[in-house]
Protein backbone atom coordinates (compact mmCIF):
# COMPACT_ATOMS: atom_id res chain seq x y z
CA UNK A 1 0.00 0.00 0.00
CA UNK A 2 1.25 3.21 -1.05
CA UNK A 3 1.46 5.70 2.02
CA UNK A 4 0.77 9.24 2.05
CA UNK A 5 3.95 10.11 2.31
CA UNK A 6 4.85 8.21 -0.63
CA UNK A 7 2.42 9.86 -2.27
CA UNK A 8 3.40 13.49 -1.33
CA UNK A 9 6.92 12.53 -2.22
CA UNK A 10 6.27 11.94 -5.25
CA UNK A 11 4.18 14.54 -6.23
CA UNK A 12 7.18 16.90 -5.00
CA UNK A 13 9.58 14.33 -7.79
CA UNK A 14 6.26 15.35 -10.64
CA UNK A 15 6.13 18.45 -9.83
CA UNK A 16 2.48 18.66 -8.97
CA UNK A 17 0.48 20.31 -6.22
CA UNK A 18 -1.79 17.45 -4.60
CA UNK A 19 -4.87 18.33 -3.17
CA UNK A 20 -6.34 16.34 -0.32
CA UNK A 21 -9.65 15.84 -2.16
CA UNK A 22 -7.68 13.86 -5.27
CA UNK A 23 -5.25 12.10 -2.71
CA UNK A 24 -7.32 9.21 -0.90
CA UNK A 25 -8.66 8.50 -4.86
CA UNK A 26 -4.58 8.30 -6.28
CA UNK A 27 -3.71 6.47 -3.44
CA UNK A 28 -6.24 3.85 -3.67
CA UNK A 29 -6.01 3.56 -7.58
CA UNK A 30 -2.06 3.64 -7.34
CA UNK A 31 -2.40 0.75 -4.54
CA UNK A 32 -4.57 -1.20 -6.76
CA UNK A 33 -2.14 -1.00 -10.09
CA UNK A 34 0.75 -1.45 -8.30
CA UNK A 35 -0.56 -5.16 -6.47
CA UNK A 36 -1.88 -5.74 -10.50
CA UNK A 37 1.96 -5.72 -11.42
CA UNK A 38 2.96 -8.28 -8.81
CA UNK A 39 2.31 -11.20 -11.54
CA UNK A 40 5.58 -9.87 -13.17
CA UNK A 41 7.69 -11.06 -10.12
CA UNK A 42 6.59 -14.88 -11.35
CA UNK A 43 8.00 -14.44 -14.69
CA UNK A 44 11.60 -15.58 -15.02
CA UNK A 45 13.80 -12.90 -16.28
CA UNK A 46 17.85 -14.59 -15.71
CA UNK A 47 19.74 -13.64 -18.53
CA UNK A 48 17.12 -11.38 -20.60
CA UNK A 49 18.38 -8.37 -22.13
CA UNK A 50 16.18 -5.72 -21.20
CA UNK A 51 14.28 -4.12 -24.41
CA UNK A 52 15.28 -0.58 -24.04
CA UNK A 53 13.40 0.90 -26.68
CA UNK A 54 11.03 0.39 -29.56
CA UNK A 55 13.55 -0.05 -32.74
CA UNK A 56 17.22 -1.79 -33.08
CA UNK A 57 18.63 1.01 -35.00
CA UNK A 58 21.82 2.33 -33.45
CA UNK A 59 22.79 5.70 -32.41
CA UNK A 60 24.56 7.30 -35.60
CA UNK A 61 26.67 10.22 -34.70
CA UNK A 62 27.43 13.32 -37.45
CA UNK A 63 29.57 16.14 -38.03
CA UNK A 64 28.67 19.10 -36.07
CA UNK A 65 28.72 22.05 -37.15
CA UNK A 66 28.66 26.04 -36.19
CA UNK A 67 26.49 28.39 -37.44
CA UNK A 68 24.62 31.82 -36.05
CA UNK A 69 21.08 32.42 -36.04
CA UNK A 70 18.94 35.20 -34.39
CA UNK A 71 15.89 32.96 -35.90
CA UNK A 72 13.76 31.73 -32.82
CA UNK A 73 11.03 30.17 -35.18
CA UNK A 74 7.23 31.09 -34.33
CA UNK A 75 7.95 29.19 -31.04
CA UNK A 76 8.18 32.07 -29.24
CA UNK A 77 4.73 33.47 -30.21
CA UNK A 78 3.36 30.24 -27.93
CA UNK A 79 5.00 31.72 -25.13
CA UNK A 80 2.32 32.75 -22.54
CA UNK A 81 4.63 35.88 -21.63
CA UNK A 82 7.65 36.94 -23.04
CA UNK A 83 9.81 39.91 -23.15
CA UNK A 84 11.81 40.87 -26.75
CA UNK A 85 11.43 37.13 -27.56
CA UNK A 86 13.02 36.27 -24.74
CA UNK A 87 10.58 33.66 -22.04
CA UNK A 88 10.08 35.75 -18.98
CA UNK A 89 9.29 33.42 -15.98
CA UNK A 90 9.18 34.29 -12.62
CA UNK A 91 12.33 34.19 -10.66
CA UNK A 92 13.83 30.67 -9.47
CA UNK A 93 14.87 31.86 -5.45
CA UNK B 1 -22.14 11.61 -55.04
CA UNK B 2 -23.61 10.64 -50.83
CA UNK B 3 -20.67 11.24 -48.67
CA UNK B 4 -21.81 7.83 -46.92
CA UNK B 5 -20.40 5.98 -49.93
CA UNK B 6 -17.34 8.25 -50.48
CA UNK B 7 -14.08 6.03 -49.54
CA UNK B 8 -10.36 7.68 -50.98
CA UNK B 9 -10.57 5.29 -53.62
CA UNK B 10 -14.31 6.62 -55.22
CA UNK B 11 -13.65 10.20 -54.30
CA UNK B 12 -10.65 10.04 -56.54
CA UNK B 13 -12.38 8.57 -59.21
CA UNK B 14 -14.83 10.84 -59.07
CA UNK B 15 -12.86 14.07 -58.85
CA UNK B 16 -10.89 12.61 -62.26
CA UNK B 17 -14.18 11.85 -63.87
CA UNK B 18 -15.41 15.68 -63.06
CA UNK B 19 -18.79 14.05 -61.23
CA UNK B 20 -17.81 16.82 -58.58
CA UNK B 21 -15.20 19.35 -57.53
CA UNK B 22 -13.03 18.88 -53.81
CA UNK B 23 -14.59 22.22 -53.36
CA UNK B 24 -18.19 20.73 -53.53
CA UNK B 25 -17.46 17.54 -51.39
CA UNK B 26 -15.42 19.63 -48.77
CA UNK B 27 -18.72 21.86 -48.23
CA UNK B 28 -20.50 19.35 -47.84
CA UNK B 29 -19.03 17.67 -45.24
CA UNK B 30 -18.96 20.98 -43.16
CA UNK B 31 -22.26 20.85 -43.88
CA UNK B 32 -22.93 17.60 -42.42
CA UNK B 33 -20.65 17.73 -39.64
CA UNK B 34 -22.58 21.22 -38.77
CA UNK B 35 -25.53 19.02 -38.62
CA UNK B 36 -24.29 15.68 -37.31
CA UNK B 37 -21.59 16.77 -34.92
CA UNK B 38 -23.98 18.10 -32.81
CA UNK B 39 -24.55 14.58 -31.65
CA UNK B 40 -21.35 12.91 -31.67
CA UNK B 41 -18.91 15.47 -30.78
CA UNK B 42 -15.99 14.13 -32.89
CA UNK B 43 -14.26 17.21 -33.98
CA UNK B 44 -12.25 19.73 -31.42
CA UNK B 45 -12.09 22.41 -33.67
CA UNK B 46 -12.61 22.68 -37.45
CA UNK B 47 -10.70 24.35 -40.26
CA UNK B 48 -12.93 25.95 -42.94
CA UNK B 49 -10.51 28.73 -44.21
CA UNK B 50 -7.31 25.97 -44.97
CA UNK B 51 -9.28 23.65 -45.94
CA UNK B 52 -11.43 25.67 -48.55
CA UNK B 53 -7.86 26.39 -50.40
CA UNK B 54 -6.71 22.88 -50.42
CA UNK B 55 -9.78 22.11 -52.15
CA UNK B 56 -9.55 24.67 -54.70
CA UNK B 57 -5.71 24.22 -55.24
CA UNK B 58 -6.88 20.50 -55.75
CA UNK B 59 -9.73 21.66 -58.01
CA UNK B 60 -7.03 23.81 -60.02
CA UNK B 61 -4.58 20.64 -60.86
CA UNK B 62 -7.78 18.72 -61.85
CA UNK B 63 -8.85 21.82 -64.18
CA UNK B 64 -5.46 22.14 -65.36
CA UNK B 65 -5.13 18.58 -66.36
CA UNK B 66 -1.75 18.17 -63.88
CA UNK B 67 -1.24 14.62 -62.65
CA UNK B 68 -2.55 14.56 -59.03
CA UNK B 69 -2.18 12.28 -56.11
CA UNK B 70 -4.56 9.05 -54.58
CA UNK B 71 -5.21 11.69 -52.08
CA UNK B 72 -5.54 15.23 -54.12
CA UNK B 73 -8.63 17.02 -52.30
CA UNK B 74 -9.75 14.20 -50.19
CA UNK B 75 -10.99 15.35 -46.92
CA UNK B 76 -9.45 13.93 -43.85
CA UNK B 77 -9.69 14.29 -40.13
CA UNK B 78 -6.56 14.90 -37.91
CA UNK B 79 -5.96 13.80 -34.00
CA UNK B 80 -5.77 16.85 -31.54
CA UNK B 81 -2.37 15.86 -30.76
CA UNK B 82 -0.88 15.89 -34.65
CA UNK B 83 0.61 19.61 -34.80
CA UNK B 84 -1.18 21.34 -38.04
CA UNK B 85 0.54 25.05 -38.18
CA UNK B 86 -1.28 27.61 -37.65
CA UNK B 87 -3.82 25.28 -36.03
CA UNK B 88 -4.74 24.44 -32.08
CA UNK B 89 -2.95 21.61 -30.79
CA UNK B 90 -4.61 20.65 -27.98
CA UNK B 91 -4.23 16.94 -26.93
CA UNK B 92 -7.40 17.73 -25.51
CA UNK B 93 -5.98 18.76 -22.32
CA UNK B 94 -6.63 22.02 -20.43
CA UNK B 95 -2.84 22.90 -20.18
CA UNK B 96 -2.59 22.87 -23.71
CA UNK B 97 -5.90 25.16 -24.38
CA UNK B 98 -4.91 28.20 -26.07
CA UNK B 99 -1.90 26.44 -27.72
CA UNK B 100 -1.31 27.13 -31.90
CA UNK B 101 0.99 24.87 -33.48
CA UNK B 102 3.90 27.10 -35.03
CA UNK B 103 4.76 23.84 -37.80
CA UNK B 104 3.84 21.00 -39.45
CA UNK B 105 3.89 17.26 -38.62
CA UNK B 106 6.02 15.33 -40.94
CA UNK B 107 3.05 13.64 -42.03
CA UNK B 108 0.98 16.62 -42.31
CA UNK B 109 3.80 17.86 -44.52
CA UNK B 110 3.96 14.70 -46.79
CA UNK B 111 -0.46 15.34 -46.56
CA UNK B 112 0.31 18.26 -47.70
CA UNK B 113 1.84 17.32 -50.79
CA UNK B 114 -0.41 15.02 -52.10
CA UNK B 115 -2.88 17.67 -51.89
CA UNK B 116 -5.59 16.16 -49.12
CA UNK B 117 -7.67 18.88 -47.32
CA UNK B 118 -8.12 18.73 -43.77
CA UNK B 119 -11.35 19.27 -42.35
CA UNK B 120 -10.47 19.59 -38.71
CA UNK B 121 -8.49 18.27 -35.49
CA UNK B 122 -10.46 15.42 -33.64
CA UNK B 123 -11.15 14.73 -29.72
CA UNK B 124 -9.07 12.18 -28.17
CA UNK B 125 -8.01 10.86 -24.49
CA UNK B 126 -6.14 13.90 -22.62
CA UNK B 127 -2.80 13.25 -24.36
CA UNK B 128 -3.45 10.04 -25.93
CA UNK B 129 -4.08 8.58 -22.03
CA UNK B 130 -7.53 6.56 -22.37
CA UNK B 131 -9.34 3.95 -24.10
CA UNK B 132 -12.84 5.90 -24.75
CA UNK B 133 -12.25 9.15 -24.58
CA UNK B 134 -13.70 10.29 -22.03
CA UNK B 135 -10.63 11.83 -20.66
CA UNK B 136 -10.62 14.51 -23.19
CA UNK B 137 -11.04 17.68 -21.06
CA UNK B 138 -13.13 19.33 -23.26
CA UNK B 139 -15.83 17.29 -24.87
CA UNK B 140 -17.53 13.63 -24.56
CA UNK B 141 -17.52 12.06 -28.18
CA UNK B 142 -19.96 9.27 -28.52
CA UNK B 143 -20.62 6.16 -30.51
CA UNK B 144 -22.36 6.86 -33.95
CA UNK B 145 -23.58 3.21 -34.11
CA UNK B 146 -25.10 3.80 -30.44
CA UNK B 147 -25.21 6.84 -28.86
CA UNK B 148 -24.48 5.75 -25.19
CA UNK B 149 -21.06 3.96 -25.82
CA UNK B 150 -17.87 5.11 -26.37
CA UNK B 151 -16.41 5.20 -29.70
CA UNK B 152 -13.25 3.96 -27.93
CA UNK B 153 -10.27 5.59 -27.30
CA UNK B 154 -7.83 7.22 -27.21
CA UNK B 155 -8.34 8.34 -30.87
CA UNK B 156 -12.26 7.71 -30.00
CA UNK B 157 -12.76 11.85 -32.31
CA UNK B 158 -10.92 10.15 -35.45
CA UNK B 159 -12.81 6.85 -35.73
CA UNK B 160 -16.24 8.58 -35.32
CA UNK B 161 -15.94 10.92 -37.51
CA UNK B 162 -14.77 7.89 -40.52
CA UNK B 163 -17.51 6.04 -38.97
CA UNK B 164 -20.40 8.74 -38.70
CA UNK B 165 -19.15 10.02 -42.34
CA UNK B 166 -17.71 13.26 -40.70
CA UNK B 167 -15.00 12.60 -42.95
CA UNK B 168 -13.07 10.11 -45.25
CA UNK B 169 -10.40 8.86 -43.63
CA UNK B 170 -8.70 10.32 -40.63
CA UNK B 171 -5.50 9.95 -38.74
CA UNK B 172 -4.86 8.98 -35.16
CA UNK B 173 -1.99 7.72 -32.63
CA UNK B 174 -2.07 4.08 -31.52
CA UNK B 175 0.42 3.80 -28.43
CA UNK B 176 -1.38 0.58 -27.12
CA UNK B 177 -4.17 0.19 -29.16
CA UNK B 178 -5.44 4.09 -29.36
CA UNK B 179 -6.00 3.41 -33.46
CA UNK B 180 -7.25 -0.36 -33.13
CA UNK B 181 -9.75 -0.45 -30.24
CA UNK B 182 -11.54 2.46 -31.67
CA UNK B 183 -11.76 1.39 -35.33
CA UNK B 184 -13.29 -1.93 -33.65
CA UNK B 185 -15.54 -0.15 -31.25
CA UNK B 186 -16.96 2.32 -34.56
CA UNK B 187 -16.44 -0.37 -37.12
CA UNK B 188 -14.08 0.90 -39.50
CA UNK B 189 -10.86 0.19 -40.54
CA UNK B 190 -7.55 1.27 -38.35
CA UNK B 191 -3.95 0.51 -38.61
CA UNK B 192 -0.65 0.29 -36.31
CA UNK B 193 2.56 0.26 -38.64
CA UNK B 194 5.61 -1.00 -37.60
CA UNK B 195 7.46 1.02 -34.86
CA UNK B 196 9.54 3.15 -37.17
CA UNK B 197 7.93 2.89 -40.22
CA UNK B 198 6.19 6.72 -39.76
CA UNK B 199 8.17 9.81 -38.30
CA UNK B 200 6.66 11.21 -35.40
CA UNK B 201 7.83 14.44 -35.42
CA UNK B 202 5.23 16.84 -34.53
CA UNK B 203 3.11 14.13 -32.56
CA UNK B 204 2.69 15.11 -29.05
CA UNK B 205 4.64 12.52 -27.61
CA UNK B 206 3.28 9.90 -24.93
CA UNK B 207 5.19 7.26 -25.04
CA UNK B 208 7.91 7.18 -27.63
CA UNK B 209 8.82 3.64 -27.99
CA UNK B 210 5.53 2.65 -28.68
CA UNK B 211 3.90 5.84 -30.11
CA UNK B 212 2.89 5.62 -34.00
CA UNK B 213 0.73 7.13 -36.02
CA UNK B 214 -1.76 5.87 -37.83
CA UNK B 215 -4.82 5.85 -40.35
CA UNK B 216 -8.63 5.14 -39.88
CA UNK B 217 -10.93 4.48 -42.90
CA UNK B 218 -13.64 3.02 -44.18
CA UNK B 219 -12.31 0.13 -46.02
CA UNK B 220 -8.70 -1.14 -45.49
CA UNK B 221 -7.79 -0.36 -49.06
CA UNK B 222 -8.04 2.92 -48.13
CA UNK B 223 -6.00 2.49 -45.16
CA UNK B 224 -3.16 1.59 -47.13
CA UNK B 225 -3.64 4.21 -49.37
CA UNK B 226 -3.17 6.31 -46.59
CA UNK B 227 -0.56 4.45 -44.91
CA UNK B 228 1.90 4.23 -48.50
CA UNK B 229 1.62 8.25 -48.34
CA UNK B 230 2.81 8.84 -44.63
CA UNK B 231 5.39 6.51 -44.36
CA UNK B 232 8.86 7.12 -44.91
CA UNK B 233 12.20 7.88 -43.51
CA UNK B 234 12.26 10.97 -41.24
CA UNK B 235 15.80 12.62 -40.53
CA UNK B 236 13.30 14.32 -37.71
CA UNK B 237 12.66 11.56 -36.20
CA UNK B 238 15.59 9.48 -35.35
CA UNK B 239 13.80 6.20 -34.76
CA UNK B 240 12.07 5.96 -38.28
CA UNK B 241 13.71 3.25 -40.17
CA UNK B 242 15.52 3.89 -43.31
CA UNK B 243 13.22 0.33 -44.20
CA UNK B 244 10.30 2.57 -44.15
CA UNK B 245 11.11 3.99 -47.20
CA UNK B 246 10.81 0.53 -49.36
CA UNK B 247 6.82 -0.22 -49.15
CA UNK B 248 5.38 -0.62 -52.72
CA UNK B 249 2.21 -0.85 -54.18
CA UNK B 250 1.46 -3.91 -53.27
CA UNK B 251 0.33 -2.41 -50.03
CA UNK B 252 -3.05 -1.83 -51.86
CA UNK B 253 -2.67 -3.96 -54.85
CA UNK B 254 -2.18 -6.88 -53.39
CA UNK B 255 -2.14 -10.19 -55.50
CA UNK B 256 -4.42 -13.48 -54.00
CA UNK B 257 -1.65 -16.21 -55.39
CA UNK B 258 0.96 -14.29 -52.66
CA UNK B 259 -1.97 -13.89 -50.28
CA UNK B 260 -2.59 -17.00 -50.18
CA UNK B 261 0.83 -18.24 -49.64
CA UNK B 262 0.27 -16.81 -46.12
CA UNK B 263 0.30 -19.40 -42.87
CA UNK B 264 -2.50 -17.73 -40.28
CA UNK B 265 -1.62 -18.36 -36.58
CA UNK B 266 -4.45 -18.08 -34.26
CA UNK B 267 -2.50 -17.93 -30.77
CA UNK B 268 -4.46 -19.83 -27.88
CA UNK B 269 -3.48 -17.46 -24.96
CA UNK B 270 -5.94 -14.75 -26.59
CA UNK B 271 -8.93 -16.87 -26.21
CA UNK B 272 -7.95 -18.22 -22.83
CA UNK B 273 -11.13 -16.32 -20.31
CA UNK B 274 -11.98 -13.04 -20.67
CA UNK B 275 -13.22 -13.48 -23.96
CA UNK B 276 -17.25 -13.27 -24.66
CA UNK B 277 -18.95 -16.24 -26.29
CA UNK B 278 -19.97 -14.01 -29.15
CA UNK B 279 -16.71 -12.62 -29.72
CA UNK B 280 -15.73 -16.36 -29.90
CA UNK B 281 -18.14 -17.60 -32.43
CA UNK B 282 -17.54 -13.94 -34.88
CA UNK B 283 -13.23 -14.37 -34.60
CA UNK B 284 -14.26 -18.51 -35.44
CA UNK B 285 -16.71 -16.93 -38.72
CA UNK B 286 -13.58 -14.75 -39.86
CA UNK B 287 -11.39 -17.68 -39.51
CA UNK B 288 -13.90 -19.96 -42.01
CA UNK B 289 -13.84 -16.89 -43.99
CA UNK B 290 -10.12 -16.62 -44.65
CA UNK B 291 -9.26 -20.25 -44.84
CA UNK B 292 -11.90 -19.89 -47.87
CA UNK B 293 -9.39 -17.53 -49.58
CA UNK B 294 -6.91 -20.50 -49.52
CA UNK B 295 -4.72 -19.76 -46.52
CA UNK B 296 -3.37 -22.25 -43.92
CA UNK B 297 -4.59 -21.60 -40.22
CA UNK B 298 -2.22 -23.04 -37.27
CA UNK B 299 -3.09 -22.86 -33.85
CA UNK B 300 0.10 -21.33 -32.13
CA UNK B 301 1.31 -20.23 -28.45
CA UNK B 302 2.48 -16.90 -27.03
CA UNK B 303 3.31 -17.70 -23.57
CA UNK B 304 4.09 -14.41 -22.31
CA UNK B 305 1.00 -12.31 -23.44
CA UNK B 306 -1.08 -12.53 -19.94
CA UNK B 307 1.94 -10.71 -18.65
CA UNK B 308 1.76 -7.59 -21.82
CA UNK B 309 -0.95 -5.28 -19.94
CA UNK B 310 1.55 -5.18 -16.50
CA UNK B 311 4.33 -4.47 -18.80
CA UNK B 312 3.13 -2.18 -20.72
CA UNK B 313 1.29 -0.17 -18.01
CA UNK B 314 4.86 -0.09 -16.31
CA UNK B 315 6.94 0.84 -19.32
CA UNK B 316 3.79 3.52 -20.84
CA UNK B 317 3.22 5.87 -17.58
CA UNK B 318 7.44 5.26 -16.59
CA UNK B 319 8.02 7.43 -20.63
CA UNK B 320 4.58 9.22 -20.15
CA UNK B 321 6.11 11.09 -16.76
CA UNK B 322 9.71 12.31 -18.53
CA UNK B 323 7.41 13.34 -21.97
CA UNK B 324 4.91 15.90 -19.86
CA UNK B 325 7.80 17.10 -18.21
CA UNK B 326 7.71 19.72 -20.52
CA UNK B 327 4.41 20.79 -19.67
CA UNK B 328 5.15 23.14 -17.32
CA UNK B 329 2.86 26.23 -18.17
CA UNK B 330 5.88 28.09 -18.97
CA UNK B 331 6.53 28.01 -22.70
CA UNK B 332 2.56 27.22 -23.86
CA UNK B 333 -0.48 27.42 -22.72
CA UNK B 334 -2.40 29.53 -19.79
CA UNK B 335 0.33 30.43 -16.69
CA UNK B 336 -1.49 30.26 -13.17
CA UNK B 337 -0.01 32.73 -11.14
CA UNK B 338 2.91 32.21 -8.71
CA UNK B 339 5.76 33.86 -6.79
CA UNK B 340 8.71 31.08 -7.29
CA UNK B 341 9.12 29.01 -9.92
CA UNK B 342 8.75 25.81 -8.26
CA UNK B 343 5.74 27.03 -7.14
CA UNK B 344 4.64 27.62 -10.64
CA UNK B 345 5.70 24.61 -12.34
CA UNK B 346 3.32 23.02 -9.33
CA UNK B 347 0.09 24.97 -9.79
CA UNK B 348 0.45 24.72 -13.39
CA UNK B 349 0.67 21.13 -13.72
CA UNK B 350 -2.12 20.90 -10.70
CA UNK B 351 -4.41 22.40 -12.97
CA UNK B 352 -3.65 21.94 -16.49
CA UNK B 353 -3.81 17.37 -15.83
CA UNK B 354 -6.75 15.92 -15.87
CA UNK B 355 -6.83 12.64 -13.30
CA UNK B 356 -5.52 10.17 -15.63
CA UNK B 357 -2.63 11.99 -16.74
CA UNK B 358 -1.72 12.97 -13.35
CA UNK B 359 -2.43 9.27 -12.25
CA UNK B 360 0.11 8.50 -14.85
CA UNK B 361 2.50 10.78 -14.32
CA UNK B 362 2.28 9.07 -10.68
CA UNK B 363 2.91 5.73 -11.60
CA UNK B 364 5.53 6.42 -13.75
CA UNK B 365 7.37 8.76 -11.69
CA UNK B 366 7.01 6.00 -9.16
CA UNK B 367 8.53 2.76 -11.49
CA UNK B 368 11.36 5.13 -11.95
CA UNK B 369 12.09 6.01 -8.36
CA UNK B 370 14.96 4.84 -6.47
CA UNK B 371 14.33 1.86 -4.94
CA UNK B 372 11.12 0.97 -7.42
CA UNK B 373 13.16 0.99 -10.22
CA UNK B 374 14.96 -2.17 -10.58
CA UNK B 375 11.60 -4.49 -9.67
CA UNK B 376 9.41 -2.52 -11.76
CA UNK B 377 10.86 -0.69 -14.91
CA UNK B 378 14.09 -2.88 -15.20
CA UNK B 379 12.05 -6.06 -15.11
CA UNK B 380 9.17 -4.67 -17.19
CA UNK B 381 11.59 -3.88 -19.91
CA UNK B 382 12.97 -7.64 -19.42
CA UNK B 383 9.25 -9.02 -19.75
CA UNK B 384 8.83 -7.08 -23.00
CA UNK B 385 11.70 -8.45 -24.36
CA UNK B 386 10.24 -11.93 -23.66
CA UNK B 387 7.32 -10.94 -25.86
CA UNK B 388 9.09 -9.71 -28.05
CA UNK B 389 10.97 -13.21 -28.59
CA UNK B 390 7.42 -14.76 -28.32
CA UNK B 391 6.58 -13.39 -31.23
CA UNK B 392 9.60 -14.26 -33.09
CA UNK B 393 9.58 -17.39 -32.70
CA UNK B 394 5.82 -17.30 -34.25
CA UNK B 395 6.94 -15.83 -36.82
CA UNK B 396 9.48 -18.55 -37.87
CA UNK B 397 6.26 -21.19 -38.22
CA UNK B 398 3.33 -18.06 -39.31
CA UNK B 399 3.33 -15.13 -41.50
CA UNK B 400 0.58 -13.36 -39.83
CA UNK B 401 -1.16 -13.72 -36.18
CA UNK B 402 -5.15 -13.79 -35.98
CA UNK B 403 -6.69 -12.50 -32.48
CA UNK B 404 -9.98 -10.27 -31.26
CA UNK B 405 -8.93 -6.63 -31.24
CA UNK B 406 -11.03 -6.28 -27.94
CA UNK B 407 -12.75 -8.75 -25.61
CA UNK B 408 -16.37 -7.41 -25.72
CA UNK B 409 -17.71 -4.55 -28.24
CA UNK B 410 -18.22 -0.63 -27.12
CA UNK B 411 -18.92 -0.38 -23.53
CA UNK B 412 -21.25 2.35 -21.98
CA UNK B 413 -20.29 6.17 -21.36
CA UNK B 414 -19.55 5.98 -17.77
CA UNK B 415 -19.07 2.05 -17.15
CA UNK B 416 -15.26 2.19 -16.43
CA UNK B 417 -14.48 5.56 -15.32
CA UNK B 418 -14.63 5.11 -11.53
CA UNK B 419 -11.92 2.35 -12.26
CA UNK B 420 -8.53 2.34 -13.72
CA UNK B 421 -7.62 -1.09 -13.92
CA UNK B 422 -10.86 -2.27 -15.62
CA UNK B 423 -10.37 0.39 -18.29
CA UNK B 424 -7.31 -0.79 -18.92
CA UNK B 425 -7.80 -4.22 -19.21
CA UNK B 426 -9.80 -3.41 -22.69
CA UNK B 427 -6.38 -2.88 -24.33
CA UNK B 428 -5.26 -6.32 -23.70
CA UNK B 429 -5.15 -7.78 -27.24
CA UNK B 430 -3.59 -4.33 -28.66
CA UNK B 431 -0.61 -4.20 -26.06
CA UNK B 432 1.31 -6.76 -27.60
CA UNK B 433 1.99 -5.10 -31.08
CA UNK B 434 3.02 -2.22 -29.25
CA UNK B 435 5.69 -3.55 -26.71
CA UNK B 436 6.65 -5.68 -29.76
CA UNK B 437 7.06 -2.71 -32.18
CA UNK B 438 4.79 -4.88 -34.85
CA UNK B 439 2.05 -3.55 -37.24
CA UNK B 440 -1.26 -4.56 -36.78
CA UNK B 441 -4.83 -3.93 -38.16
CA UNK B 442 -8.27 -3.69 -36.56
CA UNK B 443 -10.54 -4.44 -39.57
CA UNK B 444 -14.64 -5.23 -38.87
CA UNK B 445 -16.07 -8.18 -38.71
CA UNK B 446 -18.65 -8.31 -40.85
CA UNK B 447 -22.11 -8.60 -39.68
CA UNK B 448 -25.92 -8.24 -40.17
CA UNK B 449 -26.69 -6.10 -36.97
CA UNK B 450 -25.87 -5.14 -33.55
CA UNK B 451 -22.61 -3.30 -32.22
CA UNK B 452 -19.65 -3.94 -34.21
CA UNK B 453 -16.72 -5.43 -33.57
CA UNK B 454 -13.43 -6.20 -35.37
CA UNK B 455 -10.57 -8.69 -35.99
CA UNK B 456 -6.79 -8.33 -35.80
CA UNK B 457 -4.09 -8.92 -38.08
CA UNK B 458 -0.64 -8.87 -36.34
CA UNK B 459 1.78 -9.20 -39.16
CA UNK B 460 5.68 -9.38 -39.23
CA UNK B 461 8.00 -5.93 -38.68
CA UNK B 462 7.60 -3.97 -42.45
CA UNK B 463 5.09 -6.57 -43.83
CA UNK B 464 1.82 -4.46 -43.56
CA UNK B 465 1.61 -5.89 -46.93
CA UNK B 466 0.56 -9.01 -45.47
CA UNK B 467 -2.13 -7.98 -43.13
CA UNK B 468 -3.55 -5.46 -45.20
CA UNK B 469 -3.83 -7.69 -48.37
CA UNK B 470 -5.54 -10.50 -46.34
CA UNK B 471 -7.56 -7.58 -44.86
CA UNK B 472 -8.53 -6.56 -48.41
CA UNK B 473 -9.30 -9.98 -49.99
CA UNK B 474 -12.39 -10.54 -46.66
CA UNK B 475 -13.50 -7.29 -47.45
CA UNK B 476 -14.01 -8.70 -50.83
CA UNK B 477 -15.59 -12.11 -49.98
Amino acid sequence: MLTKEDLEHLAELARIELKEKEEKKLQKDLSSILDYFQELQKVNTENIKPMTGGTDLVSVVREDFLGKTDDTGKGPEAFPEQERGFLRVPPIF
Amino acid sequence: MHLHDLTIKKFHQGLLNKEFSALEITQDFFNWIEKKDQEIGAYLSLNKDLAVRQAEEADLKIAKNEPVSLLAGVPLAVKDNLLIDGLPATAASKILKDYTASYDATVIKKLKSSGAVFLGKTNMDEFAMGSSTENSAFQQTKNPHDLTRVPGGSSGGSAAAVAAHLAVAALGSDTGGSVRQPAAFCGVAGLKPTYGAVSRFGLIAMASSLDQIGPFAKTVEDAAILFKEIAGRDAMDSTSSPQADSYGEELFNPKLEDIRKLKVGIPKEYFAGGLEKEMGAKIDEVVKAIKSLGLEIKAISLPHTKYALSCYYIIMPAEVSSNLERFDGLRYGTRQKADSLLELYKKNREAGFGEEAKRRIFLGTFVLSAGYYDAYYAKAQKVRRLIKLDFDEAFQDVDVILTPVTPTPAFKIGEKTADPLSMYLSDIFTIPANLAGLPAVAIPIKAKAGLPVGFQLIGKPWREADILGIGQYYEKL
